[in-house]
């Protein structure tokens, strides 16, 4: 099960970090199209800002070569957090560094395996489908394998399956392929944690079979020295419905980009997705909801708070294409503003090329609300207890939607991450 | 024994003097009740008294046993004995009104029992209090939820704004008997400010104040709500 390309490459340290990746996509040359997908990658190149869609990252301080792997931590603990993602677990898939080291748990209908990356997804290719996409197409190339997670048509997985990502390379790749056949349902927890100093760059490919139905929690908390590139695609047949939530509380730069195309009528994508920003975080969050057929439902709420020097940007497309008829699309944004010096911005884009659907978009970026808080203190609520109070409040529509295992973590983390926010600007 | 004593209290919210020099002492387990015309500065007193955002007091003071409350932020004010139950409660999405009152000071392992105990008490479905803080309640729903904050916060003085609005005659009688047992309970000094006489056919006051253009112009005992309903506020109207 464990990939021969899980060996931390033995560079000097002056080797840069194309040299390297290079070196290291020729010596597993039979492994899939690396080297293609690495052509493909240098040949649209590293962004910079001002490509519209990276405008926001502080791309400045972003070198490659400082991701040149290190030697390894061969013991690297696992984090004590852990153990709350994996409570009442059907199915445990630890991944390090986009390994997959260890698969506990068996379920029947359930199957895990790996394979060469760059699978087609849908009826277009993996060059088609990231050809802009810089970090994805790296990740084809570098990434230890594809994890499959198969859910065989007609099964129901009542408990959640857990992945488990630890990252302690200097760059990391994971990449995750979850296939629901018809009928099924599952609910998926997928959880990121170390990431010191890293680059994490994961791609994930969701597919939904007709009447499939998919819970998925998606929480990165990694150290606020990673940089965080992140990539998932759900391809939604019909009646098929996705519930995803995003979470991101980590990284210094925190990309996620959620996508959803929807491919059969009646398929349903509801997004949550949510962060927290503090110190210089920057989290940048962007959505492309793609109705191909008509009959069919986008909901997407997000909603994040930035505090201290923070900033944050959400950018939400919503394509809906000639004939897709009746499709309701739907999104929603709110920021929160901690700080005087945190900073939020939204961003909605609509292409719509059919007249016969039904969309909106809504979106507010502002200070907690004074008279509010005004009320719980005068209940005698300290002014930090009330804003604590609020702020979890704010997040508490996010968690509610969630596992109770990941929510209560996802809470914790909330709290202690408002603790010592507070304890800085007061 | 406690009593809360306004003296001399002037307020203005934005340019206009709202209060111009209010005195009034309630004394612990009383039931006083300010009536007026509306215009008259009675939610200003409310608001004023819990440090509202835009109400300034520009003179006097209002004291619990000495320490003068309008000196204190509002969560402090609260904490030294006085609670306001507001004519609007605000609904605050996502906080659960266990969490909030365990943070004002509530015990946290009798919280639950006690709000569902006080729920029963007003004639409130115990459930609405589960969810978020006057979410998706109805204005009386709200007021009886107020009430049930109080019982469980229990403070020495309660101040409250129109409370009688929105309540129909069984939740009146339910709010107004509540009010009654807590001045027993805890010797809880009321204040209530309400233009309808009503409230008065089932809450004995003390003593009754009618406020005119910001200040008291009278004061008397039960008697005065008769005198008020026969003749309205036009005896006791000042003239500028």
């Amino acid at each position: 099960m464990v990939s021969p390309l899980h060996c931390h490459w033995p560079m000097p340290p002056m080797t840069t970090f194309l040299d390297a990746a290079s070196q290291r996509i020729s010596t597993h040359s039979s492994d899939g199209d690396r080297q293609a997908f690495f052509d493909a990658f240098t040949s649209v190149g590293l962004p910079t800002t001002s490509d519209e869609v990276w405008r926001y990252a502080p791309l400045h301080d972003f070198q490659l070569d400082t991701f040149v792997d290190r030697p390894a931590d061969a013991a690297l603990a696992p984090d004590a957090a852990e153990d709350v993602v994996r409570r009442d677990a059907a199915v445990v898939l630890t991944v390090v560094d986009g390994v997959l080291t260890d698969v506990s748990g068996e379920v029947a209908g359930v199957t895990v395996s790996t394979r060469a990356p760059g699978a087609d997804l849908g009826d277009r290719s993996y060059v088609e489908r990231y050809r802009a996409d810089a970090f994805a197409l790296l990740n084809a190339a570098l990434c230890p394998a594809t994890i499959v997670l198969t859910i065989d048509a007609h099964t129901q997985v009542e408990k959640p399956i857990v992945i488990i990502h630890r990252t302690s390379a200097a760059s990391s790749f994971a990449n995750v392929r979850i296939d629901l056949g018809s009928s099924s349902s599952a609910t998926v927890v997928e959880c990121w944690f170390g990431g010191s100093d890293a680059l994490v760059v994961p791609v994930s490919e969701y597919t939904l079979g007709a009447n499939a139905n998919l819970q998925l929690s998606t929480y990165q908390r990694l150290s606020t020295t990673a940089w965080h590139v992140a990539r998932t695609t759900a391809l939604i047949e019909r009646d098929a419905r996705v519930q995803q939530s995003v979470i991101g509380l980590g990284g210094h730069y925190d990309r996620a980009r959620n996508d959803a195309e929807f491919v059969g009528t009646g398929a349903t994508n509801e997004l949550h997705t949510t962060f927290l920003g503090s110190g210089t975080q920057v989290h940048d969050f962007r959505t492309h909801q793609f109705h191909r057929v008509g009959r069919t439902n986008s909901q997407l709420l997000s909603k994040g708070a930035v505090a201290d020097e923070s900033r944050s940007v959400y950018t939400g497309l919503i394509e809906i294409e000639n004939g897709a008829r009746r499709t309701d699309a739907r999104q929603t944004n709110h920021n929160l503003l901690l700080s005087p010096h945190a900073h939020a911005d939204t961003v909605p884009n609509l292409d719509i090329r059919e007249n016969d659907v039904v969309c909106a978009h809504a979106s507010s970026v502002g200070p907690l609300d004074a008279m509010q808080r005004w009320y719980l203190e005068s209940r005698g609520v300290s002014r930090d207890d009330a804003e604590r109070l609020m702020v979890q409040g704010f997040f508490n529509e996010m968690t509610a939607v969630m596992p109770p295992s990941i929510a209560a973590l996802v809470d914790r983390d909330v709290a202690d991450a408002l603790a010592r926010t507070t304890g800085r600007t007061s | 024994m406690s009593e809360l004593r306004i003296e001399g209290l002037r307020v203005t919210v934005g340019d206009t003097e709202i209060l111009k020099g209010i005195d009034l002492v309630v004394p612990a387990g009383e039931v006083h009740v300010i009536m007026g015309p509306n215009g008259s500065g009675k939610s200003t007193l409310a608001h004023a008294l819990t440090g509202r955002p835009g109400y300034h007091v520009t003179s006097g003071t209002a004291t619990i046993d000495g320490v003068d409350l309008l000196t204190l932020e509002p969560s402090e004010r609260a904490r030294h004995g006085l609670l306001l139950a507001l004519q609007q409660p605000l609904e605050v999405a996502g906080v659960r009104p266990v969490d909030m009152l365990v943070a004002a000071g509530a015990d946290a392992t009798t919280v639950a029992e006690r709000v569902d105990a006080e729920c029963e008490r007003v004639g409130l479905r115990p459930e609405l209090l589960h969810r978020f803080l006057n979410v998706d309640l109805s204005g009386g729903e709200r007021k009886r939820a107020e009430i049930v904050q109080m019982s469980v916060l229990q403070p020495r003085f309660v101040v409250l704004d129109e409370i009688d609005s929105g309540l129909d005659v069984d939740a009146l009688g339910a709010v107004a008997r509540r009010l009654q047992d807590a001045t027993q309970e805890w010797g809880c000094g009321v204040l209530a400010i309400t233009h309808f006489r009503r409230l008065l056919q089932e809450l004995v006051p003390t003593a009754i104040h009618v406020v005119s253009d910001g200040r008291v112009v009278a004061s008397g005992g039960p008697e005065l709500a008769a005198t008020l309903e026969e003749h309205g506020y036009e005896p006791f109207r000042r003239t500028a």
